[in-house]
């Protein structure tokens, strides 16, 4: 494989197995595992992922977030792929130190560019999850600077980054760097997980955010 | 005519009968006749009363008490047993028709009253011609009947007067409520049609002009106007149904016209729902409603609300500008154009 990005994914429909096996391949990324128990995440190939794509609904109501936790706690790199679009639970994903968070409605793109990111140990947020920090009112919430508000605002209103870039008269990278900045103001804010201090750490070391910032 | 001016003005009317009664009429009478002290008593009684109901009327009082028809009745036994003898109900007998004035100034708005002391009034007198009359039954019945058929006939025309001036009152009652509520009706049409006016917004011109035949169906202009129409109407429709989230549901209705025409559109929902007045919401809905009218191809529908605002945005792929929408009071709208994409945004601040 091109650049050597392998995924494993949880998720308990077959369908949805061979569909994400199909995108990926055609991004060149290599699904070494996939299967419906988290188990495959652990033991075999799926063990060295460098991406793991989590099902938040596995054959159960109950949400899948303590396999999150312990997979994030273990400092891998995990994707939430749900069919769940409520902002609530998008929000607490990220909390666990989840890198992206996706809604099974947004298509292939979003979630390679998602895995991509997450190989690298960027975060990736899709219009949807734009939305739920923007629409986000809780407490605890880090403060954002105007230019990232409407930002967020326009790529969940728009679904393109050139649209936005052209909207607000910035370059696409401005518009990445804007969102990545966001995303790590989020990780820096509650409980610790390696992949969210990972996050932090890149951002300042890359100059992207300041320690005043945070 | 109120019950109350027909009784003040017979009164009024009264008053100057018994005063010209008493003055011209029975005075002389007194005068001439050798009657026994008592009838000056009752001569005096009588003015009292006078002027006992005249002062009542020029007080504006609408009743005079009834009890002061017991100083009539007394005068009259005190005027017939003081006459001279044998000259009861004859020329010297001034009291007979005199009382029955008096009864009548002080009863008229009381009819059952007004024939019982009449009657106790012409009874006694009867009694006493009987007793000590000069036995001329004839024209003792005449005296009788010409001084009471008068005071009758006063008292029909009053309950006449009376009875047409309640059917004028009623009928006056009646003629205001019916224009009252031929008012009302005229309102409340004048009101739902400026309120549908109001909201219809593009549609009633369009049916003038298709009834019209002045656009064709076939014209891209006309086709444009009924799509812009036809998502207007449906918001409408939902605007008053009882649903959680009335925002949501009104941007949903939109959306369905919009899909049933062939646009693929993406409904986006962020944020929890806060309540947005109908007035605003018609606001932040138009300007997205107008877009997705002119959309063809894909467009994505986006609703956010956050802590202080609620924002509702569209981006569809159009070839024209969407028209012209009603000057907004509440919200900011913002709609642009760029590389086949529109974009409008309506935004109205919570807090």
């Amino acid at each position: 494989m091109a650049d050597g990005v392998t995924a494993v994914l949880v998720d308990d429909h077959p369908v949805v197995r061979a569909g994400v096996a199909h995108w990926l391949s055609t991004a060149d990324v290599e699904l070494v595992a996939s299967g419906e128990d988290p188990a495959v995440a652990w033991d075999g190939p799926g063990a060295t992922a460098d991406v793991v794509v989590l099902d938040l609904h596995l054959n159960s109501v109950t949400p899948a977030t303590a396999e999150l936790r312990k997979l994030v706690e273990d400092g891998r790199r995990v994707i939430v792929y749900s069919m769940r679009s409520d902002d609530e639970i998008a929000l607490q994903c990220l909390e666990i130190g989840a890198l992206s968070y996706l809604t099974k409605a947004e298509g292939a793109d979003h979630l390679v560019q998602a895995v991509k990111a997450a190989a690298e140990g960027h975060s990736y947020t899709p219009p949807a999850l734009a939305g739920a920090l923007a629409g986000d009112r809780s407490e605890t919430r880090p403060a954002l600077s105007p230019r990232e508000t409407e930002v967020l605002v326009e790529w969940f209103q728009s679904e393109s980054k050139e649209f936005v870039a052209q909207r607000l008269n910035i370059t696409l990278s401005t518009v990445n760097s804007h969102l990545e900045r966001i995303r790590v103001k989020y990780a820096a804010i509650g409980r610790q997980a390696p992949t969210k201090a990972a996050l932090v750490a890149r951002a300042i070391q890359d100059g992207l955010i300041g320690l005043d910032d945070l | 005519m109120p019950d109350v001016a027909v009784v003040t003005l017979t009164r009024r009317v009264l008053l100057v009968v018994v005063l010209a009664v008493q003055l011209v009429l029975m005075l002389p009478q007194l005068i001439d006749h050798p009657h026994a002290p008592p009838a000056w008593l009752a001569y005096a009684l009588l003015t009292a009363v006078l002027a006992a109901v005249a002062t009542l009327v020029a007080a504006g009082s609408p009743t005079v008490p009834p009890i002061l028809a017991a100083l009539p009745l007394g005068a009259s036994v005190l005027a017939t047993t003081a006459l001279p003898d044998g000259a009861s109900l004859g020329p010297a007998d001034w009291g007979f028709g005199l009382v029955g004035w008096y009864l009548l100034l002080v009863l008229v708005d009381r009819p059952p009253a007004l024939i019982a002391a009449l009657a106790a009034h012409i009874c006694f007198s009867v009694g006493w011609f009987a007793h000590d009359g000069n036995g001329d039954a004839g024209t003792a019945g005449v005296v009788i009947l010409s001084g009471t058929s008068f005071q009758l006939g006063v008292l029909v025309i009053t309950r006449v007067l009376h009875r047409d001036a309640e059917l004028a009152a009623e009928a006056a009652a009646a003629h205001d409520a019916a224009r009252t509520r031929e008012e009302l009706a005229r309102q409340r049409e004048q009101d739902l049609r400026a309120g549908f006016e109001g909201q219809l917004g593009a549609l009633l011109p369009l049916l003038a002009d298709l009834a019209d035949e002045r656009v064709s169906t076939e014209d891209p202009g006309t086709r444009l106007r009924c799509s812009v129409a036809a998502v207007q109407l449906r918001r409408l429709f939902a605007e008053n149904d009882d649903v959680p989230d009335p925002l949501l549901h009104e941007l949903t209705a939109c959306v369905d016209v919009a899909e049933r025409r062939g646009v693929v559109v993406q409904l986006a929902v962020s944020g929890t729902a806060t309540p947005v007045p109908t007035e605003v919401r018609r606001e932040l809905v138009a300007p997205m409603a107008q877009a997705l009218a002119v959309a063809h191809g894909r467009a994505k529908v986006s609703l956010l609300r956050t802590a202080t605002e609620v924002r509702v945005a569209v981006v569809a792929d159009a070839e024209h500008e969407p028209p012209e929408a009603a000057k907004p009071n509440e919200v900011t709208v913002e709609t642009s154009v760029h590389s086949g994409l529109v974009r409008s945004e309506a935004r109205w601040r919570t807090a």
